[in-house]
């Protein structure tokens, strides 16, 4: 792995930026967690491997009045593009690290396959491989079976933007067309399936909005509507249809904006498909108006602009 | 939402200011016979209109429901109806994949003249709605 | 009767079916991959092998719950006059929480003190309490991010229980530790348990010392330097993204909401769970908020836990070492960690063996 190269990085850009956000080793030998590098003598904690799933990008616009560094992946930076298109963060206040990517590790996935045993050591071979090591034993699995969703269609396994690229840009092998084929074959349920689908899942939200606060998108975080009075979206009840209403504004919100960062989905508590329903809304904006989110600094998000003769929109008869 | 009597449905009709609830009223003066599960509610624009009031009508107990604006070109405020177009598109695509039959909902376009069509999408509107049935099972203890 | 009972495995729905007889019985359930307390029927799939999710906190202490009905109605003579109607009751069947973990039954001893032993007891929490029956399940191993022994817990402690079971590897040990826990020695599929009392001791030392102790000191020290130091905290939760995840997955958090909903003339006052890691927690109506920031929020997470309420009930700390907040935290912030760090940091002891050695 290039985590020397990473670091090597950090150091070049560390003098000129406040902190560098990047990921370190977390609570177990499986749990990776971010860390800020503020001084030269951290950069040692630094690591770089398939475990660093998460989405660093969700903390640029809070911290956007300082000069940051960051590390991304190629989906990562999908974010970074989609700020800009939206105006939330400085380009100049941002030096980008960019590290081609094959495949990041689902924690979720590593555990099920592990019966959910602690975690005593992990190691990666040169294979593509990841070695779970617990008590019970040592479990070998492709990290192209334990990978989150998003990495088995990944488009984009180098970064889009960057100021310094670690490594060699690598180009995708999957499919362009099989990026929503989870959507569509959700789609060939019939409604019942559907609507009982989504009770089960959103039944056991208990609203603590993990998904939200992680969402890189959901930029009103203190101010978000799920939690106001005036107007009272939703109340304090339990019930399904606050969960479904709550949900409902976490996607329509994310409209032709959601990166597909799969952040949601990972930190999950109850395991529900939160990016589900944000992904078929995407599936959407590409087949109305081509449009994908955060490929292109240029773009305007869908939902933030019109033409007045809409090529793709038909008027529905009843 | 208060229980209702007979076999009356719960439609909510969100129609922007200056045509479609000119539209309604049109066909009102004119005294067309109209079904009388709409209930109305004015908005300035049919920009006006978040998804997520339509959702809210759903999820809350509105059988269906019907947003309508100006003609694509007539808006009132020249372009509110073309994000309305592409929000309410959105949604309409939207809902089916969460179970929510995509028919409980529809969004037209209906000008302050025209109480003749007015009368027509309230009517095949609300007929649908009657075919699919009510989407949500009574409550025990509503009323 | 005999002081323990033992449960084969193969009896172990019979078991759960026999005391669902009188009783709702709450019981770790697999939902996919998700292990949740959910009242228990014959085609859910019993999962014992892991800690669930969620607590069973939500079984006594509901995430929300009406605490009373409104109405308000026109005198018919005189429409000038209104009166209010309340109705109250409180729901609270016989209950049975199955298969929690012994740190999860130390919740509730935690919520006691808050909601029964003081001057103005919670009727609702207090009433569902008397109500239900815990039966534990001791640990044989620890699981990631758990440290009961650090905060006075051990995966076999019986406090909070009515009866715990300790895994065997054929069945279960059954001790009774209160009269209603006695009880249930007397369900028939239930066999003398004396022989193997031994075995169960064995069990539940070895699980004991096999949890890590995160703290160098052995237990909980808190600088008041560093606790009230911004930089500290600043420092520490750069990295928290401030939803309620570890909140609500908390044991022994108990905060809560009271809201209205209501609708013409009608509605209800409601009890909810609430977490001090969101913005609103503190909101005042002023619009100012006392802790603007998630760095504070945490501080004060931190401070109930192992200051405040000590502070209050002669130094019973207010964490029960589950891990949850550890293992589900979107960014892996570590609760243990930065207490740790707030004694001096230093290095962690190992396990609960070598802390008895110091």
């Amino acid at each position: 792995m290039s985590t020397e190269k990473v670091k090597e990085a950090i150091a070049k850009i560390l003098p000129d930026v406040e902190t560098v956000i990047c990921w370190q080793g977390g609570f177990d030998a499986v749990h990776a967690t971010p860390c800020f590098i503020t001084k030269p003598d951290e950069i040692d904690k630094v690591i770089w491997n398939p475990l660093c799933a998460q989405n660093l990008t969700s903390y640029l616009p809070s911290l956007n009045k300082k000069k940051v560094g960051i590390v991304v992946k190629g989906c990562d930076s999908r974010t970074i593009i989609q700020y800009l298109q939206e105006g939330l963060i400085d380009r100049e206040k941002v030096v980008i690290i960019g590290v081609p990517c094959t495949g990041v590790v689902s924690v979720k996935k590593v555990l099920k396959e592990i019966g959910h045993q602690p975690v005593a050591d992990v190691a990666f071979d040169n294979n593509g491989n990841i070695v779970v090591k617990t008590s019970k034993g040592e479990k070998t699995l492709a990290i192209a079976d334990a990978c989150p969703d998003k990495c088995a269609t990944c488009q984009y396994p180098t970064p889009l933007v960057y100021d310094h690229l670690v490594g060699d840009p690598i180009t995708s092998d999957k499919p362009k067309e099989s990026v929503y084929q989870d959507v569509r074959e959700f789609e060939a349920k019939t409604l019942e399936e559907r609507k009982a689908y989504w009770e089960k899942e959103l039944g056991r939200c208990i609203r603590c909005y993990a998904c939200r606060n992680a969402c890189p998108m959901c930029i009103c975080q203190d101010s978000c509507i799920a939690e106001t009075r005036e107007p009272h979206w939703i109340s304090q009840k339990l019930s399904l249809q606050e969960k479904f209403m709550f949900h409902m504004i976490h996607a329509l919100h994310l409209a032709g904006r959601c990166v597909e960062c799969g952040e949601c989905d990972r930190v999950c508590p109850m395991d529900i498909p939160v990016s589900k329903i944000k992904k078929k809304i995407n599936a959407e904006m590409k087949e109305l108006f081509n449009y994908e989110t955060g490929v292109n600094p240029d773009d305007r998000p869908p939902m933030f602009t019109f033409n007045v003769d809409e090529v793709k929109i038909k008027e529905h008869k009843i | 939402m208060p229980e209702l009597t007979g076999k009356e449905l719960r439609v909510v009709g969100f129609l922007c200011n200056w045509c479609s609830y000119g539209g309604a009223d049109t066909a009102g003066v004119a005294r067309f016979k109209q079904p009388t599960d709409l209930r109305i509610i004015r908005v300035p624009c049919s920009g006006r209109v978040d998804p997520l009031f339509v959702v809210k009508a759903l999820l809350a107990g509105a059988d269906g429901v019907l947003v309508s604006g100006c003609h694509p070109r007539d808006c009132h405020y020249t372009d509110g109806n073309f994000y309305a177009r592409r929000r309410l598109e959105m949604l309409k695509r939207l809902l089916p994949f969460i179970g929510i039959d995509e028919r409980r909902f529809h969004y037209t376009w209906v000008s302050a003249s025209e109480g003749q069509k007015w009368q027509q999408v309230v009517t095949e509107f609300t007929n649908r709605l009657h075919q699919i049935g009510p989407l949500h099972a009574k409550k025990e203890n509503e009323g | 009767m005999p002081d323990t009972g033992y449960l084969p495995k193969g009896k172990i729905k019979d078991f759960i079916k026999e005391l669902a007889k009188d009783a709702i019985v709450y019981a770790p359930v697999l939902e996919g991959e998700t292990v949740v307390f959910g009242p228990f029927s014959e085609e859910q799939e019993l999962c014992l092998e892991r800690p669930a999710n969620t607590p069973p906190k939500s079984v006594i202490y509901p995430q929300s719950e009406t605490l009373f009905t409104f109405e308000h109605k026109k005198d018919p003579e005189d429409h000038q006059k209104m009166s209010v109607e309340l109705k109250a009751g409180i729901d609270a069947p016989g209950t049975v929480i199955f298969g929690a973990r012994p740190c999860d039954a130390k919740g509730f001893i935690i919520y006691d003190r808050v909601f029964i032993n003081t001057d103005t007891p919670d009727p609702y929490y207090m009433k569902r309490r008397e109500n239900t029956l815990i039966v534990t399940l001791s640990c044989t191993a620890p699981f990631s991010g758990c440290f009961c022994v650090a905060v006075g817990g051990s995966p076999a402690s019986k406090e909070g229980a009515d009866a715990m079971l300790t895994e065997l590897p054929d069945g279960y040990l059954i001790e009774p530790v209160t009269e209603k826990g006695k009880a249930i020695l007397n369900k028939p599929m239930i066999e003398d348990g004396s022989s193997r009392l031994k075995d169960a001791q064995q069990v539940q030392q070895k699980a004991h010392e096999a949890v890590k102790n995160p703290f160098a000191k052995g237990r909980p020290e808190i600088s008041p330097e560093l606790f009230d130091a911004d930089s500290f905290w600043e420092q520490a939760l750069s990295k928290c993204v401030s939803c309620g995840a570890c909140t609500y997955l908390c044991p022994t958090c108990y905060c809560f909401n009271i809201t209205d909903e209501q609708t013409f003339g009608k509605g209800e006052r409601i009890r909810s769970w609430d977490a001090c890691m969101f913005f609103h927690f503190t909101l005042e109506a002023s619009t100012h908020n006392p802790r603007p920031t998630k760095f504070q929020r945490f501080k004060n997470r931190v401070g109930h836990k192992f200051v405040y309420y000590p502070e209050k009930y002669d130094g019973a700390i207010a964490c029960c070492g589950c891990g949850r907040c550890i293992r589900y935290c979107p960014v892996s912030v570590d609760i243990s960690e930065i207490v740790n760090d707030l004694g001096g940091g230093g290095q962690k002891q190992q396990t609960a063996g070598s802390a008895k050695n110091d």
